[in-house]
């Protein structure tokens, strides 16, 4: 019996030793050592700008978001194979990327409103990092409410879009945020950056994209008149300001030297670091690309003969016009084919693509101040006659006359919007100037102005949020 | 440490109790075998009702004291039965044992523990290292194909190291991973290609809930529990293989030669008519009479190859009374038929296994491997399919030469073929892959028997896998080219730590026999990873061997813990040995799941009826053995990585924000938290049948099953303006039902023996519910290919692995010029279904276009033999499932296509073709016609699916052993001579290199897609097996 007893020890100690395995069991909640929550970031200032960059990286990807996004606005006139049959999901990819930006500078901004950043942060350094977030969610709004009109309307009050199920804001309540951030922008933000960092946000493009938002205001869809004096107002705050001017030789206008200044405000920047989508989606086959962008023809034979055609768009090369190439028997973009040879070659692409620049902001007080006055004051007529010299070359050009005050007040706001259109060409601009002045069915090509309707002039919310939110309404005709 | 100093402690009391024994009687004895009388050493003897045993030496003699009171001795032995004695007044015994009868009384190893086979109440293949080592390749995984039923190997690609998918009973899973859990000598998550075949001694593959439950979170998707070897007690063995073989492309793909090239190129630019253009030919009537005399070049035996395969490997084992021992090492080098690919493995091992006391024993095991691999990138590689040379080979222009006047390679001709593609030899040869894998694997256990029928083993073991991969494009590649030179280092770690602690207790009473199994265990799994990409070299033949040389240098790194504390129970009862129960039960609780949800319960439960074992059968006397199972049981799939649980927030965003030549830093939300994420589980069913006949020479199991996944890891999407596009969550079921049927048998015994086994399956798979959509298309390309949407798809209601498309019907016929003009097409225009008659070939038309995965699957083994003579083959094969042969959307396209197919495009007098006539754009335009096919260059059609059926001869191996008395002579025990091939037949309509393809694994609902992967070789060996 006595063995019995000793064996029953053992096993008991074995049970213990057991006991003392699964006592030092690792926990099963997780601590990551190589990431951090949205709870613990924001504690630095440089740790809110990378939100800031990652922000921007998502709207300007390679081969994604603007970085290929022509296809989204390929229904305008300047693109070649449109339909004007938007289908289902048409432009879910930028909805995505911008509402994944918004986010990220809604999660920031909350953040930094709960003192993420600590005393030790001087309310200069805070007001310039709030300014910037707002100016950049400004932004996603403006490009956001123009393609697909009223918004779920996310602020940093928003605690977990996740669960929260919001319904559509009015365009009207959009754009009241819109003005809001912008405004603080104006106010908070330097109007110039160190040498070092001219690819920042600065008051200037701040006032020029609030300048922009209030003339889309005053036209469709809310169509309140009384914003183009306002637009006015902030363009010539600009133009006064002396920050910036045109690139006087409109071959230059898009190359190296000129990427960050004097024209350009403010633009999705690319680097040898970080490459644009390859340089090969604007050429043709014949010059080594891919030609994903073709040009179509119609609107290019519109396109008076001047210096700055032959320096935006290719319609021939040595010398054979398109119409005579085996085949891609279009014109291509040639503004954003300022790459040198070799990297071309190593398909590097590092374009910078505008999203606010001067010559914009000369054509956004004409054709504001125009509006407001009631006829083409002098100080709208010089404003565009600055974009319309240059293009001629500073030659009188009777193809693309300069504009007089003479003009009747519908006749000159239309030649603004012309020179729009020729001006800022493929900048991603041309179809909100269709969709706000409803010109969208006047200005297709026949073959395919008979799809045309007035649903057209917004993009279908994405089919996925409308079949999870049912508080989501779909536009008409989707 | 604390586990260390308790089991020595314990160790203490027990020699310490060991002291303590009085009153006893020694008995001596022989135990013999009752066939032949000789002698038998290594039989247990044990004084029953006590833990007092011995084992008989080399002369089957034992001497045992037994204590006053005890009356019976149990002696066994690993090949006889167990036989009980009573001593009576006897002082010396002499014990008959009779050898076991068949493979029934064979010893199955089962999740923490073995069985009899004989008592086994689920579903398990079993296969015998011996039937292993046929494989010139010496890879477990591909050794395990066509073996046994409802095990599914798919050699992925046929890259000398390359990749295998395993399937157990179909696919349960979409994200969460199909992967059957390994687990080797008891350790969880090995992995088989570091292994080498030779060491194994079984293979066990549990497949029902009933075997499989016991691993609980990670038991849904089958476990493979492989047992190594170990010496027998005797002299040192000694043995020795050889073998070298060579290995070639088993098919070339057909392609034109030079001057057919040329022609096709030729007649296809004449038809750019249109517009009243007037055409130029592309190659000149002199150029393609020289190709006519001179050829051209064959891209495909540039870059292909007969390549040597040779391995090594030798080991001694042995043992004593309470000694055993295994030390084996292996060298295999095996050469890709793809120029600079390559793959070697060193591995090494040793076993050692103890009997401290009699109530004490000990094991230990080290296994190291090293394996070196290489290949130029193919497949869906992370590198453009421009640079890939298994793609481009066959595609480049045969007029082209390899090296330009001035001995560079050479570029290709714009408009003289494929466009943009890059010269095939430069992209094999030039690429610098140097991937290194280092593997430790170790694993000790103690264990205590301290009453008899009780044991305790404490087991601990760490799994050690060093990785470190260095990866230079140089300027002479695609991918260097584009970034002037692309270097990429990659370090890992990872370590996989595990502690079982297994309480087993064996009691029968009269006709109840219990056994209790309890375990407490840990797992802990810990991994980081470092990797830079460096491009932009300023000296391009250090690459990336100096890092420092390059402009744009991106970092990254990453580490990862992951937990897994689980306590688990199984209790078997067997009452006569005809009525057999088994259930289990394992809590598991895991880091990786949500905080709502860290624990997870599996319980199954089995009963089987021994029908063999009753009188009225056995009256019958026809069955050997008739045994019938049920199971049921809950297992589940912990497929989630760490952290996904947790809201992240990510780096590698960076832009160039304040407009600088640097980029800066960019920090993202990387994904939204789920607090309520969990496992999936898989709900199985399964009914079986054992049936022996003939005494056993004949026998038949028979399986059905059903399994229902719920709880499938999926992203669920979210709407968009959350700012994410989905969350990782459980949503989503899929059911998987099934039959198996295992032959096995020997037709023939005697001087000329015949061993066969034929097992064949059928898995039959339904998606039955994939959350808030009914489809989930994968876009499974490279692009370049327009098949820029999904074709790959998941559909609720359908099996995994719909291909998705448009039915192409061929070409239109003269004699349909009418109808064909309704779709605005000319006799030779591509023809499609128009499944809905609307007029229109649009996306209204979409339908399936093919299924990607068998009806069925089977294998036949064989092993014959005639003296010393033996023959053994392997026939397997799969049946239903279809490819998506993606390359030759660019091979048969006009223009730049090298495919014979062109050569047999539709002309009015070859009308019976598939494939278009080259119309010219004039005759277009006097027919005027608009085409109603309105799918744009859309590629996704039926015309590019093909049957990948195939029965093949896996394997035949025609073996010769030397007569004993010549090894006799030469002081040896044996030496076996051999020749055998792999994939020496294949019967098969696939016209792609090989019918067993897989380009897209990110996870199975992509398997079906050929696109320029490594080639399948066929491989023929040589060898020689020694040992004294």
């Amino acid at each position: 019996m006595r063995n019995f007893h000793q064996h029953i020890k053992g096993v008991g100690l074995i049970l213990l030793s057991i006991v003392g395995v699964i006592s030092s069991c690792k926990k099963l909640t997780e601590t990551p050592k190589s990431f951090v929550t949205p709870e613990t970031f924001y504690t630095t200032p440089s740790q809110v700008e990378a939100t800031f960059a990652g922000a921007m990286n998502t709207l300007w990807d390679y081969w994604a978001g603007y970085g290929y996004g022509f296809n989204d606005f390929i229904n305008d006139d300047q693109l070649d194979g449109g339909d004007l049959v938007i289908a289902a999901n048409h432009g879910s990819d930028l909805w995505n990327r911008h509402y994944a930006a918004i986010g990220n500078l809604n999660s920031a901004i909350r953040a930094m409103k709960k003192g993420s950043l600590g005393a030790g942060t001087s309310q200069a350094v805070l007001d310039g990092l709030m300014a910037q977030a707002k100016f950049l969610r400004a932004y996603n709004y403006f490009m956001l409410v123009r393609m697909f009109g009223a918004l779920p309307l996310l602020t940093e009050d928003v605690q977990d879009p996740v669960t929260a199920k919001i319904a559509r804001s009015p365009v009207a309540d959009v754009y009241k945020l819109i003005v809001s951030d912008f405004m603080e922008a104006t106010q908070k933000l330097p109007a110039k950056w160190p040498a070092a960092q001219p690819g920042r946000p600065t008051s200037g493009a701040a006032k020029g994209l609030l300048a922009k938002a209030y003339l889309t205001m005053a036209t469709a869809p809310l169509k309140d008149a009384s914003n183009y004096q306002k637009a006015a107002d902030l363009a010539k705050q600009v133009m006064l300001a002396g920050n910036y001017s045109l690139v006087a030789d409109i071959s230059k206008t898009f190359s190296i030297e000129t990427k960050y200044g004097p024209e350009m405000m403010w633009s999705f920047n690319s680097n040898y670091a970080d490459i644009n989508t390859d340089p090969q989606i604007y050429k043709p086959g014949q010059l080594g690309g891919w030609g994903d962008m073709r040009v179509q023809r119609e609107w290019e034979q519109a396109y008076p003969a001047t210096p700055r055609k032959a320096a935006y768009l290719l319609t021939e090369i040595n010398g054979i016009p398109y119409t005579k190439w085996p085949d891609e028997q279009n014109p291509f973009i040639k503004k954003f084919m300022y790459d040198k040879q070799d990297d071309f070659d190593n398909y590097s692409s590092i374009m910078n693509m505008p999203i606010i620049r001067y010559a914009d902001v000369l054509l956004i007080f004409a054709e504001a101040d125009n509006m407001a006055a009631g006829h083409p004051t002098q100080a709208a007529v010089d404003a565009i006659n600055q974009v319309i010299d240059r293009a001629n070359g500073y030659m009188a050009n009777a193809a693309h006359p300069k504009l007089t005050t003479a003009m009747s007040k519908e006749a000159f706001d239309m030649a603004v919007i012309e020179e729009r259109n020729q001006e800022l060409c493929f900048e991603y601009d041309r179809w909100f100037d269709l969709v706000r002045k409803r010109m969208l069915r006047e200005k297709s090509i026949p073959l395919i102005q008979k799809n045309f309707t007035d649903d057209d002039y917004l993009f279908p919310i994405p089919d996925n949020d409308i079949q999870l939110n049912p508080l989501l309404v779909q536009n008409a005709g989707y | 440490m604390k586990r260390i100093l308790n089991s020595l402690v314990f160790l203490t009391a027990l020699t310490w109790c060991s002291e303590s024994y009085a009153q006893e009687k020694s008995i001596t004895g022989t135990v013999t075998s009752s066939e032949d009388g000789q002698p038998l050493s290594g039989a247990s003897v044990v004084v029953v009702g006590t833990s007092i045993g011995t084992s008989t030496g080399e002369d089957g003699r034992f001497t045992i004291k037994v204590p006053v009171g005890k009356s019976q001795l149990e002696v066994g032995h690993v090949d006889y039965t167990m036989n009980r004695v009573s001593i009576g007044a006897a002082s010396s015994l002499t014990i008959r044992l009779v050898q076991d009868a068949g493979q029934l009384k064979d010893v199955v190893v089962v999740g923490y523990g073995t069985q009899k086979k004989s008592d086994i109440t689920g579903a398990i293949s079993s296969i015998k290292g011996a039937d292993l080592t046929q494989l010139s390749t010496q890879r477990v995984d591909q050794a395990l194909q066509g073996r046994a039923a409802g095990v599914m190997v798919l050699n992925t690609d046929g890259a000398p190291g390359g990749n295998t998918t395993i399937r157990v009973r179909g696919m349960n899973s979409i994200n969460g991973g199909n992967n059957a859990l390994i687990v080797i000598d008891g350790l969880q998550g090995g992995n088989l290609n570091s292994l080498n075949p030779n060491d194994i001694e079984s293979i066990e593959i549990l497949k029902d809930a009933s075997a499989t439950a016991i691993y609980g979170a990670q038991g849904a998707n089958g476990v493979v529990l492989i047992t190594t070897k170990l010496g027998k007690k005797g002299k040192p063995m000694i043995g020795y293989n050889y073998s070298y073989g060579l290995s070639v492309l088993r098919k070339k793909l057909d392609v034109m030669n030079a001057a057919d090239f040329a022609k096709t190129i030729n007649a296809n630019a004449l038809t750019r008519n249109g517009s009243g253009a007037t055409p130029l030919p592309i190659f000149s009537d002199a150029e393609v009479k020289k190709y006519e005399t001179n050829g051209g070049t064959d891209w495909q035996d540039v870059i292909y190859r007969t390549a040597p395969i040779q391995n090594h490997e030798l080991s001694m084992s042995g043992g004593t009374d309470n000694l055993k021992y295994l030390v084996s090492g292996g060298y295999l080098n095996q050469q890709g038929i793809l120029v600079n690919s390559e793959y070697q493995r060193f591995s090494l091992r040793a076993n050692l296994k103890t009997d401290i006391t009699k109530w004490a024993g000990f094991g230990l095991s080290w296994a190291g491997s090293k394996e070196a691999g290489n290949s130029p990138p193919f497949g869906s590689a992370d590198v453009s399919f421009l640079g890939n040379s298994v793609n481009v080979a066959p595609r480049w222009a045969p007029t082209e030469p390899i090296y330009d006047a001035n001995g560079n390679y050479s570029i290709h001709r714009p408009g003289y073929g494929a466009p943009d593609t890059w010269n095939p030899l430069a992209s094999a040869v030039e690429p610098n892959i140097d991937n290194n894998t280092i593997r430790n694997v170790l694993n000790a256990y103690l264990e205590f028997k301290p009453l008899a029928g009780l044991s305790l083993k404490i087991t601990g073991g760490a799994n050690i896998i060093n990785t470190n991969n260095r990866i230079y494009h140089n300027l002479k590649t695609y991918e260097g080219k584009q970034s002037n030179g692309l270097g990429i280092s990659f370090e890992s770690t990872g370590l996989n730590y595990q502690n079982s602690n297994i309480i087993t207790y064996d009691k029968a009473i009269q006709k109840h026999h219990f056994t209790i199994t309890a375990v407490a265990e840990q797992q802990y799994y810990k991994s980081n990873f470092s990797s830079v990409r460096a491009r932009d070299f300023l000296v391009d033949q250090t690459g990336v061997y100096n890092l420092g040389g390059a402009n744009i240098v991106t970092p990254t790194s990453d580490a990862d813990e992951r937990v897994l504390n689980s306590y688990l129970g199984r209790i078997n009862y067997q009452y006569a040995d005809r009525y057999l129960f088994t259930a289990s039960y394992r809590a598991d609780g895991s880091s990786v799941f949500g905080t709502n949800n860290k624990w997870g319960y599996f319980p199954s439960g089995s009963v089987a009826w021994r029908a063999s074992e009753e009188n009225f059968v056995k009256n019958l006397d026809v069955f050997s053995n008739l045994k019938i199972r049920v199971s049921w049981g809950i297992t589940g799939n912990q497929g989630i990585s760490p952290y996904q649980t947790i809201s992240r927030i990510g780096s590698g965003s960076n832009y160039p924000y304040n407009g600088g030549d640097g980029t800066d830093l960019g920090f993202f939300i990387a994904n939204a938290p789920n607090p309520d994420l969990k496992w999936e589980s898989t709900e199985q069913t399964d009914f079986g049948i054992d049936v022996g006949l003939f005494k056993g020479r004949l026998t038949i199991t028979a399986d059905y099953y059903k399994k229902i996944t719920t709880d499938l890891l999926m992203s669920r999407t979210l709407s968009g303006y959350t700012g994410f596009t989905s969350i990782i969550d459980n949503v989503g079921s899929i059911e998987n039902r099934g039959i198996e049927l295992e032959l096995a048998g020997d037709p023939w015994v005697g001087v000329f023996k015949w061993n066969t086994g034929f097992n064949i399956s059928a898995n039959r798979n339904k998606v039955l519910d994939l959350g808030s959509v009914d489809r989930i298309g994968y876009r499974t390309t490279k692009g370049g290919y327009s098949v820029n949407d999904p074709f790959m798809y998941l559909i609720k209601g359908e099996s995994f692995g719909q291909i998705y498309g448009y039915h192409y019907e061929g070409t239109w016929k003269e004699a349909d010029a009418k109808a064909a003009a309704a779709y605005g097409q000319l006799p030779g225009d591509r023809k499609f279904t128009d499944g809905n008659g609307d007029g229109v070939i649009n996306k209204k038309d979409l339908t399936v276009i093919g299924q990607a995965f068998p009806d069925f699957i089977y294998g036949w083994t064989n092993r014959l033999s005639y003296k010393n003579v033996e023959l053994t083959f392997l026939i397997q094969g799969t049946r239903g499932n279809d490819l998506f042969n993606m390359g030759r959307i660019r091979m048969e396209n006009p223009g730049e296509g090298t495919s014979t197919a062109l050569l047999n495009r539709w002309t009015t007098s070859n009308q019976n073709t598939d494939v278009p006539a080259f119309i010219d754009a004039k005759t277009r335009e006097k027919a005027n016609l608009t085409s109603k096919i309105l799918i744009g260059g859309d590629q996704r059609i039926s015309r590019w699916v093909e049957d990948g059926s195939y029965l093949r001869l896996k394997n035949i191996n025609l073996s010769y052993n030397i007569p004993k008395p010549l090894t006799d002579r030469l002081h040896l025990n044996a030496i076996k001579a051999f020749l055998s091939a792999t994939n020496l037949v294949t019967l098969t309509r696939y016209s792609g290199y090989d019918p067993e393809v897989s380009s897209y694994n990110g996870n199975d609902a992509q398997i079906g897609v050929d696109f320029s992967n490594y080639p399948q070789s066929k491989i023929f060996n040589i060898g020689l097996n020694v040992s004294f």
